[in-house]
């Protein structure tokens, strides 16, 4: 391995901030020092599963790995199932920062750091892989996306184009979305390697708790959220905080959201566009903008196959879940996603899938599981099960789906409105849904005042 | 079952609205079963939608460091008696 191959871990100036501690304001060089201590205590594995809480003890275990020349793995979630089909998929590996399975090694970060370690900044091999990231979805097999530290310093260099513009000095972010996630590792693990963000070991969850902690860091502020998160926030009436950027991804957000946040927190929203496979690659000022901006480091086509990402950053073109339609070389429009896929809570499922495991159960004759309506948040079924209830049904699904997947409501139906080819067309279901659920509502509520 | 009280009925038809839970009704809704995972199976999304319903309607403010979240999350009965306390 030659020298030109080799990158640092970190382009910050040693006296920077990187993080807001549990222990307190972290500096880059003490921050690298732990690092590379901590490299040199860790099992002698070749992967690692991060599953530290702590965003900071996450950054440094990170780090650490790729010191020591370990990948990462980044579980979807913390399910056992989900765990165990790491651990047998990539059998030389050990948990970090949490204890994952019973029989797996664990290792925690509180350690005490030696202070006979140069704080000099390592070198890291382009083609060393990193971190795999894992789609989230329902299936018990998820795809991995491989992050070589080309991919990774590349698409940060990528991101702070896109997310900070031209603002220069320090920015204190803080994340609701685990360090896991594709999103939350991209802002508030990567960035602070490469550009001047201070980042916070918390991960809110309640509106008054985001507030909270966003008040304890120094201006200015970004915060990376969800839609689902940022609502909650914008009603939860948490009193006056200044945040300076707001950076929204895993859902789509309204314009109307957008603008309300800004003028609620006179900060500017930004929300990106990305995928566990590509990274982040686009973005926009959602107030204003319908248009995406796609980074300078991607190509975007339109195939005969649908939308195609390519970047000489990653490892293999992405074909988007998504219907795109390109206006000119550096801006297109979002159309919506591909039929078959949903988006729930960030989480990404096929309904091929989800109908295949309803219609598996026994006792079910006929089901459909689809979503209501553009704007739902949920997805409903409509199913045929003489003897069932749909509580019976729900347990039954419950075994293997993420709980984000679950249909609400479950209506029991006599009958599917199938055509005579078997086809279920979106419309009829959609209004034999509209139909069952008046109709229970008006059980349920009893006879109105006005019912005929 | 165990019967609700007034306060935990009030809260139960809150849930089952706000979370448009059609297929339960509030009055099913068992004091101290489980809300989320086994029991009525609500996620974190849920969560966070059910605790802006309760700032809305009650003026609290739920947080997860002033109190064992999960506990107070546990059942309608903890969840009711929290709301009560904070909101006196």
């Amino acid at each position: 391995m030659t020298a030109e191959y080799l990158h640092p871990l970190t382009t910050r100036r040693a006296g920077e901030m990187i993080a807001h501690g549990p222990a307190g304001d972290v500096r880059v060089d003490q921050f690298l020092t732990q690092a590379k201590a901590l490299s040199r205590k860790l099992p002698d594995h070749k992967y690692v599963i991060n599953l530290a809480a702590d965003r900071y003890a996450f950054l440094l275990g990170f780090c650490a790995a790729v010191i020591a020349g370990q990948c990462t793995l980044m579980p979807p979630n913390r399910q056992r199932q989900t765990l165990q089909t790491l651990a047998d998929e990539y059998g030389d590996c050990y948990s970090f920062g949490d204890a994952g399975l019973d029989n797996m090694e664990c290792f925690d970060s509180n350690f005490p750091v030696e202070g006979t370690i140069d704080p000099g900044v390592p070198g890291i091999p382009d083609d060393q892989l990193c971190a795999i990231a894992f789609t989230s979805g329902s299936t018990g097999k998820s795809t991995p996306n491989r992050k070589y530290w080309r991919t990774i310093r590349v698409s940060t260099q990528s991101n702070i184009d896109l997310l900070l513009e031209d603002r220069t000095g320090p920015m204190h972010l803080l994340a609701t979305v685990p360090p896991q996630h594709m999103w939350g590792f991209e802002t508030s693990v990567l960035l602070p390697l490469f550009c001047d963000v201070a980042v916070s070991y918390l991960t809110p969850f309640f509106p008054q708790d985001i507030a909270d902690a966003l008040a304890s860091l120094d201006q200015p502020r970004a915060l990376v959220s969800s839609p689902v998160h940022l609502d909650a926030l914008l009603n939860a009436n948490v009193g006056d905080v200044r945040i300076d950027c707001i950076y929204s991804a895993t859902a789509p957000m309204t314009a109307e959201l957008a603008q309300k946040l800004e003028d609620r927190f006179a900060a500017a929203v930004i929300e990106i566009f990305g995928c566990s496979e590509a990274g982040t690659f686009a973005a926009r000022h959602t107030a204003s903008e319908s248009l995406w901006r796609l980074s300078k480091s991607f190509a975007l086509t339109i195939g005969e196959n649908g939308a195609l990402i390519s970047a000489a950053h990653l490892p293999e073109d992405v074909a988007l879940q998504d219907v795109v339609e390109l206006v000119d070389k550096d801006h297109f429009r979002w159309l919506g996603r591909h039929q078959d896929m949903v988006n729930i809570a960030g989480k990404r499922a096929s309904l091929a899938d989800l109908n295949h495991r309803l219609n598996a159960i026994p006792g079910v004759i006929d089901g459909v599981i689809f979503t209501p309506d553009d704007t739902s948040k949920r997805l409903a079924a409509l199913v045929v099960a003489p003897g069932l209830e749909p509580s019976d049904i729900l347990d039954e699904l419950k075994r293997g789906l993420e709980p984000a997947f679950l249909p609400r409501p479950v209506y029991v139906v006599p009958m599917l409105p199938r055509q005579e080819t078997g086809k279920l067309a979106r419309k009829m279901v959609v209004e034999l849904f509209e139909e069952t659920r008046r109709s229970r509502k008006a059980e349920y509520e009893g006879p109105a005042d006005d019912a005929t | 079952m165990q019967p609700q009280s007034d306060h935990e009925k009030e809260v139960a038809e809150l849930i089952v609205e706000c979370l448009n839970l059609e297929d339960i009704a509030a009055s099913d809704i068992a004091p101290e079963e489980p809300l989320f995972g086994e029991g009525l199976g609500l996620d974190s999304i849920d969560a966070l939608e059910l605790a802006l319903a309760i700032t809305q309607k009650y003026a609290v403010q739920l947080k997860a460091d002033d109190a064992n979240i999960q506990e107070v999350f546990g059942s309608l009965r903890s969840l009711s008696a929290y709301i009560a306390q904070e909101a006196a």
